[in-house]
């Protein structure tokens, strides 16, 4: 979803994403582990600002170029923050990682308790549905309509008065903090964080996720994410460790066949 | 005609200081001079035809006044600020607007969109949790551009599906729909048939009378019935400059250009 914001959206491909999530899932460490006893709304805030400040320094830098150029450029950074983490071993673990206790579920006015299995998939959810909301309303609002007007032509949207450097660095900057959510989620259900999930490969993952749900959707992404996992899963089954091949092949069917992704194929069939 | 009445120039302004001026503009691409020591002056409320042959300098010289250009030398004072090398949101907001030569809009969004994101850039722009339509100004302000260029019945067609000549009229729309004091149209019956053309001779007449027009166009009889004040440029520099009638007498550019 976060990722949409920029693909979908303004027409940037991103293959940085996974910096943003994994800060986040840094960021959520520190608090954790700094901080006692740990505290999750502290967790919550440590990951977004620290996935907002990476996410605006590399804003800054990549916005100046445009469509493979910065691609290529989130690309770059990616890799530089997974080096400096896996390198950095006295602070972040390095290869290790690093893994603290989840934090309790602590709603003001209610009596905090540990999350169980159910109480955490509801509180990830309800995350989730509120970010969703709230990122529909921005693609909805009047800076979300510049953003479409910047996929649909940049020059002529700078000719109409618009800073157009502005407002990609605020998408940069919006699609970071959704990510950087992410990554504080998952490191509070998983309970660890490694620089594994700082690597490129993650992004790759994330465009893909993108191509197959259907850019420009929001919910389509989600949806891509689920599809490809489950291929991922069911297909692992059968085929071990090649089981990468058939998902490239039908990887590259979809693309051919349904390049507005499932859930605009979905739409499409149901206009019809 | 209610577009863009608010802080129009005075269309009766002749006379009075230009609104636009060009002082020493020189463009140089390598070695090629695309623009050599051009200098005019606009006043405001004229409308001004930029004419000469293909690689004359027309095109050059607007994207210099609107700023897609940096010039190399000289100055371009608009309302008595040199915006020479602005960058063109910039000067879109200093209440320049254009149209382009090759249709240049919004082609995945609605008639009314191209419209309204153009209105937007004035006001609302940085909001992130309004809806889009929930401003009534900004939507009554859209439609009454809309209603200008005769695009109202239009208003939730996507704009690629629009004929040619509806679509070079959206073209005007997007640019007057932010507020501009001098408008520069580069082309705009480009292609158009010759009812179409008509259509756009009034409704450009009809918009002249709130504010400036520069205008660059191939087609003589829509120059010669719409400028007050043609220039003739010729291999980057003004070979000469007049009424229409002038020009069309002078043997110079008779030579170089007219035919006819």
């Amino acid at each position: 979803m976060s990722s949409d914001i920029l693909i979908g959206y303004t027409g940037m491909v991103s293959f940085g994403h996974s910096v943003f999530f994994g800060i986040g899932m840094y960021g959520a460490a520190a608090a954790l582990l700094t901080v006692r006893p740990p505290n999750l709304w502290l967790a919550l805030l440590y990951g977004l600002v620290a996935a907002a400040l990476v996410a605006v320094f590399v804003a800054y830098f990549s916005t100046r170029l445009r469509d493979i150029y910065f691609a290529i450029t989130t690309l770059v950074f990616s890799q530089i923050f997974y080096v400096i983490i896996f390198t950095w071993t006295e602070v972040t673990g390095g290869e290790n990682g690093l893994t603290f206790r989840q934090p309790p579920l602590a709603i003001p006015g209610v009596p905090s308790a540990a999350f169980t299995p159910v109480t955490l998939h509801w509180f990830v959810l309800g995350v989730v549905t509120l970010s969703y909301l709230l990122l529909r309303r921005v693609t909805q609002s009047p800076f979300g309509m510049v953003l479409q007007s910047i996929r649909e032509n940049e020059p002529r949207t700078r000719a109409i008065g618009y800073h157009v450097e502005r407002y990609k660095i605020v998408a940069v900057m919006l699609s970071g903090l959704v990510a950087g959510l992410a990554g504080v989620l998952y490191a509070i259900q998983n309970k660890f964080v490694a620089p594994d999930f700082v690597f490129f490969v993650v992004s790759g993952e994330v465009v893909i996720f993108n191509v197959m749900g259907g850019m420009g959707t929001l919910v389509g992404p989600v949806a891509g994410a689920a599809f490809f996992l489950l291929l991922r899963e069911g297909l692992s089954r059968f085929w071990t460790e090649y089981y990468l091949i058939p998902v490239g092949i039908i990887f590259t069917l979809m693309v051919i066949w349904i390049p507005q992704g499932l859930l605009g194929f979905a739409k499409r069939r149901l206009n019809q | 005609m209610t577009v863009s009445q608010s802080n129009a120039a005075p269309a009766d302004g002749r006379g009075g200081a230009p609104i636009l001026r060009t002082e020493g503009l020189t463009v140089r691409f390598g070695g090629l001079t695309a623009l050599d020591n051009v200098s005019l002056a606009v006043p405001p409320g004229e409308i001004r035809a930029i004419i000469g042959p293909n690689g004359a300098g027309k095109s050059t010289l607007f994207n210099c006044v609107t700023g897609v250009l940096r010039p190399t030398a000289g100055r371009i004072v608009f309302e008595g600020e040199d915006i020479a090398g602005l960058p063109p949101h910039r000067i879109s907001r200093k209440a320049i607007a254009r149209s382009y030569q090759i249709t240049n809009i919004l082609p995945g969004a609605t008639v009314l969109e191209n419209v309204r994101i153009a209105v937007q850039s004035r006001h609302h722009a940085w909001n992130l949790l309004r809806h889009h339509r929930s401003y009534a100004d900004v939507l009554d302000r859209a439609r009454a551009v809309l209603d200008a260029v005769g695009l109202r019945a239009d208003e939730e067609e996507l704009a690629a599906n629009l004929s040619h000549g509806a679509q070079r009229n959206l073209e005007i729309g997007i640019a007057l729909a932010t507020e501009p004091r001098l408008l520069c149209l580069d082309e705009p019956t480009a292609g158009m048939s010759v009812a179409e053309t008509r259509a756009t001779v009034e409704l450009v007449r009809r918009i002249a009378r709130n504010l400036t027009i520069l205008i660059v166009e191939h087609d003589m009889e829509v120059v010669m019935g719409l400028a007050q004040t043609i220039t003739v440029l010729h291999y980057g520099e003004v070979l000469a400059e007049g009424a229409p009638a002038e020009i069309q007498a002078n043997p110079r550019v008779q030579e170089v250009y007219l035919k006819t």
